[in-house]
């Protein structure tokens, strides 16, 4: 009797240690995804054009269910420390509705991270970049937003287009229909530009010279933080699925043994 | 007896040597230099309607008429038929009708000045031929660089005027293709299969979620057949509850307890 009081103290000891391992996991969730959400680099109007800003919504359910996770653990402590078979179960079918959105928002973000290539993002630059004849005022709201996402981008990364400023010479676009193709090789936004916003020299930036134009593509700026956005909340969701997936189990068994 | 007078052995060579005379009596001295593209680390070298050569440096000769050296557009089939006696802005090389009634045309119109010899090293010494966007529909300046109409080809060369005389020319350049834009309609937008890191996610909380739901089950059908404790279980510490025995009455006996 005396060893299995021992064991079964020990699994509570392991059962509480899990639930403050799964409190802190789940506020660190929280401030991970509201890091995301409130888009630090200003890159979701791009996401937003393309239809495809399902990353943003698995974040949005990120902060929900870590505030869960949290909420939920103090129940699991009090529950194991009061070896109360009512606010167990509770305990477990709360946590196991917790479980399955938490999966959604993990597979989701990795699902819609495989959409992120270079193509989606220079199609909707070619289609939208300063495009004037627009339809609706959603329309108008967003090709405003796009244009000037990708101004303020290719001005602070010093870059030009998806893979490059060929990009624009390459397709046609938006863009080129109201801007000659001799006068605007590429945007204005892709000379560098002094302190006022001027071009340094426009003419080393019509002609390409190395030093007056930027002649790197602006993708890797673009994926770049939304591959740590989607992978941060795919990833560490999965670690904390896995984890309560161990101390679920563990509440499940110590559950049982309890005496009615 | 018949003969046929034989032919003079150096009849063939007659011809070109006749031209040549013809042409230098006329002035014009073919140079050994044919127009070339600019180094292509420019990212505008070429583009839809511009393109970009480098300059004549060190070709032209120095002549006290200081003559003005002329750059000529053509199509390449005006090349074998070019008169180099016509006068720029002229309406047969006016830019404006080039390529409809004016199979080429000529612009950037210097002096010998603007290309010193030597080359400094490091400048960047190029033409960019199709900058001037300004007078593309302007009929008074027939020598405009206004941007080339299509994707060509076409081909160059520089000439040196004195006057309306020609001096000197280079060779014709080889024909020049412009770029092309692909209808953006082209690109692929659908984006790769899913990734491997994506299925092992999936699959993973899948199984464990199975797993989680079965022995959520298996909890409450152990909790609705729940007859026994078990050896394994254990008491709750509880609170010591004192039983009244009323010895008096033998009707009030304490109800059976597990």
């Amino acid at each position: 009797m005396a060893k299995s009081d021992d064991g079964i103290r020990i699994l509570q000891g392991l059962l509480v240690f899990g639930n403050v391992v799964i409190g802190m996991c789940g506020i660190a969730l929280t401030a991970e995804c509201i890091f995301f959400v409130s888009d630090p680099h200003g890159l979701y109007p791009l996401l937003e054009a393309t239809e495809n800003d399902d990353i943003y919504a698995a974040a949005w359910i990120g902060i929900f269910v870590g505030f869960a996770l949290f909420a939920l653990s103090i129940l699991g402590i009090v529950g194991v420390i009061k070896s109360n078979r009512t606010l167990l179960l509770v305990y477990i079918i709360l946590m196991l509705i917790t479980y399955a959105f938490e999966m959604a928002s993990c597979i989701t973000a990795a699902t819609h991270r495989d959409f992120i290539t270079p193509n989606l993002f220079l199609k909707q630059m070619l289609e939208r970049y300063q495009k004037t004849e627009t339809d609706n005022n959603n329309d108008i709201r967003m090709t405003e937003r796009v244009t000037d996402t990708w101004d303020k981008l290719m001005l602070q990364n010093q870059c030009c287009g998806v893979r490059g400023p060929s990009d624009w010479q390459e397709y046609t676009s938006a863009f080129r229909s109201t801007h000659s193709d001799a006068d605007f090789p590429w945007p204005r936004n892709c000379c560098v530009l002094d302190a006022r916003g001027s071009p340094v020299n426009l003419d080393g930036c019509k002609l390409g010279v190395q030093g007056y134009y930027n002649s790197n593509g602006c993708y890797d700026a673009i994926s770049g933080p939304m591959n740590t956005h989607a992978w941060g909340v795919a990833w560490f969701g999965f670690a904390i699925l896995c984890w309560t997936f161990c101390v679920l189990l563990g509440t499940m068994f110590y559950w049982s043994r309890i005496e009615y | 007896r018949p003969h046929s007078c034989p032919r003079h052995p150096g009849a063939r060579t007659m011809l070109p040597l006749l031209l040549l005379l013809l042409a230098t009596a006329h002035g014009l001295n073919t140079i050994r230099y044919t127009p070339t593209l600019a180094s292509s680390s420019l990212g505008g070298l070429i583009t839809a309607s511009t393109f970009t050569l480098e300059q004549p440096r060190c070709v032209f000769s120095e002549d006290p008429g200081n003559p003005v050296i002329w750059l000529v557009v053509a199509v390449p089939e005006a090349v074998p038929t070019f008169n180099d006696s016509v006068e720029p802005g002229s309406p047969e090389r006016a830019f404006q009708r080039f390529p409809g009634s004016a199979p080429a045309y000529m612009t950037l119109n210097t002096t010998l000045l603007n290309y010193p010899c030597p080359k400094r090293p490091g400048d960047i010494t190029v033409l960019r031929v199709g900058s001037e966007t300004s007078c593309t529909k302007d009929g008074t300046r027939p020598t405009c660089n206004g941007p080339l109409p299509g994707p060509g080809p076409y081909r160059v060369k520089f000439i040196s005027l004195n006057g309306s005389v020609p001096v000197e020319q280079t060779a014709w350049s080889e024909p020049i293709t412009l770029r092309t834009a692909q209808p953006l309609s082209d690109i692929p937008a659908m984006g790769s299969g899913h990734s491997a890191g994506m299925i092992t996610l999936t699959s993973i909380l899948s199984i464990l979620f199975a797993i989680l739901l079965a022995g959520l089950v298996a909890m409450l059908v152990f909790w609705g057949s729940d007859t026994y404790g078990g050896s394994s279980t254990f008491s709750k510490p509880e609170a010591v509850t004192v039983r009244r025995y009323n010895t008096h009455h033998v009707y009030d006996q304490p109800a059976a307890r597990l």
